[in-house]
């Protein structure tokens, strides 16, 4: 009599506690159309697929993409106000076995090694949930190229001085 | 040759051939080339579109252009009389509207060599070609009465006033306070008195229309209230010239 009672109040444990741990995967993806060498002012994109793998539904989900800068010396969380526009998703209810599928657009804003993740909660859960790490790299992109620039601001004030000097030789 | 023509070569002459004028182009070379090397070396830039560098570029352009119209402006009425010039011109056979045309016409011939020297500038600056045909365009189309607006003011008060110097420091005081958006920003127009203000400036108005075409990408035809707000001031400028012009009698 006592082991049945056991039996059943483990039973009774195991059932609630997967019922409270969200039973959640995240699985993030760089898009295949993302340039090999990223450089400033390019767009990238992720992918992720949250699945519920769980036997009951997942009520308020919500996911969200982190971005970290990983630079030896400039390690720093990375806001993404000038990044992304898309920054979070939910789902009302998640049902057993659906996936959601987003996509992650992603502006490219300062050089760096940067690595993404995306995480998720649900309301019932006690768990945060994220996805493997996504890296990538951000070449530097000068906005003004010294290359077009230096011989401009040289050559003009030199034509004007060297007029300015025949005229004077000339008078 | 007319009288009105003969006049505006003479004071395009004195822009292109003189050592005074060809300073004064030199000085605006030697700012723009400044500013463009200011530009290779700012590392914050990153966080910039190039379009936004072009578009500085354009109100740069237009201020040194307007700048440069103050000082030709004062110099074509009150430095001649200061020089002793302006009477026996007025005394030739040329009426004072064809003087007063020709005076006009210089202006603009100093504006446009002015642009055409600033060119090169926005073609070095403008590395993603990012509308930077259009944006060259719009401060051809919208900075030309802006700047000619000011040379014009500059004529009108060297009509009126007695010296160069007292005519030009009410020119360069107008030419601050309506260039202010350009140190300002969109943070002018936060408040109820910077919107008015921004509404009938007509630097705003040239500055709001690179805004739209060179970083926005809207075409410049869409841009009719801007270029209202410029060709206004232009048209009264032009009357305060010509009305001051006609009272000068030495």
């Amino acid at each position: 009599m006592i082991l049945r009672t056991l039996i059943l109040a483990g039973a009774l444990f195991l059932t609630s506690a997967s019922a409270w741990a969200a039973p959640l995967s995240v699985d993030l993806t760089a898009a295949p159309s993302n340039p090999v060498s990223p450089q400033m002012g390019d767009n990238l994109s992720f992918h992720t697929v949250i699945r519920n793998d769980g036997s009951i539904p997942v009520d308020g989900l919500i996911a969200w993409i982190s971005l970290v800068q990983i630079d030896k010396g400039k390690e720093q969380p990375v806001d993404l106000e000038d990044w992304s526009a898309h920054k979070a998703v939910t789902a009302a209810s998640l049902a057993p076995g659906k996936t959601l599928e987003t996509d992650w657009p992603m502006r490219l804003i300062q050089s760096g090694t940067y690595r993404v993740v995306v995480s998720a909660v649900s309301r019932s859960g006690d768990n945060l949930t994220a996805s493997p790490f996504a890296d990538f790299t951000v070449r530097q992109k000068p906005v003004v190229e010294s290359q077009r620039v230096l011989p401009v601001a040289i050559g003009i004030p030199f034509l004007l001085g060297g007029m300015m000097l025949w005229r004077r030789r000339k008078a | 040759m007319t009288a009105t023509g003969l006049i505006a070569r003479k004071e395009a002459g004195d822009l292109l051939l003189s050592l005074r004028g060809l300073g004064w182009l030199l000085t605006m070379a030697v700012v723009l080339s400044v500013f463009g090397l200011l530009l290779v070396g700012n590392t914050e830039l990153s966080l910039l579109d190039n379009a936004q560098v072009v578009y500085d570029m354009g109100g740069i352009v237009t201020a040194l252009g307007a700048l440069l119209a103050v000082v030709v402006g004062t110099d074509a009425v009150a430095g001649e009389r200061e020089r002793g010039t302006l009477v026996s011109l007025l005394l030739t056979p040329a009426s004072r509207n064809s003087i007063l045309l020709g005076k006009l016409g210089g202006q603009a011939i100093a504006w446009a060599v002015m642009y055409a020297i600033a060119l090169p500038y926005f073609w070095a600056v403008g590395s993603t070609g990012q509308n930077l045909v259009d944006g060259a365009v719009s401060v051809a189309l919208l900075g030309t009465p802006v700047v000619l607006g000011f040379g014009f003011l500059a004529m009108g008060l060297g009509a009126r006033l007695d010296s160069a110097r007292s005519s030009l420091l009410p020119g360069l005081i107008v030419l601050l306070l309506s260039a202010s958006p350009l140190l300002l920003g969109p943070s002018l127009r936060q408040s109820a008195i910077g919107r008015a203000f921004d509404a009938v400036n007509p630097f705003s108005g040239a500055l709001n229309a690179y805004d739209a075409v060179i970083i926005d990408s809207q075409s410049i035809a869409a841009q009719v209230p801007h270029f209202a707000v410029t060709f206004v001031w232009l048209a009264l400028t032009l009357w305060f010239a010509a009305r001051g012009f006609s009272r000068v009698s030495r």
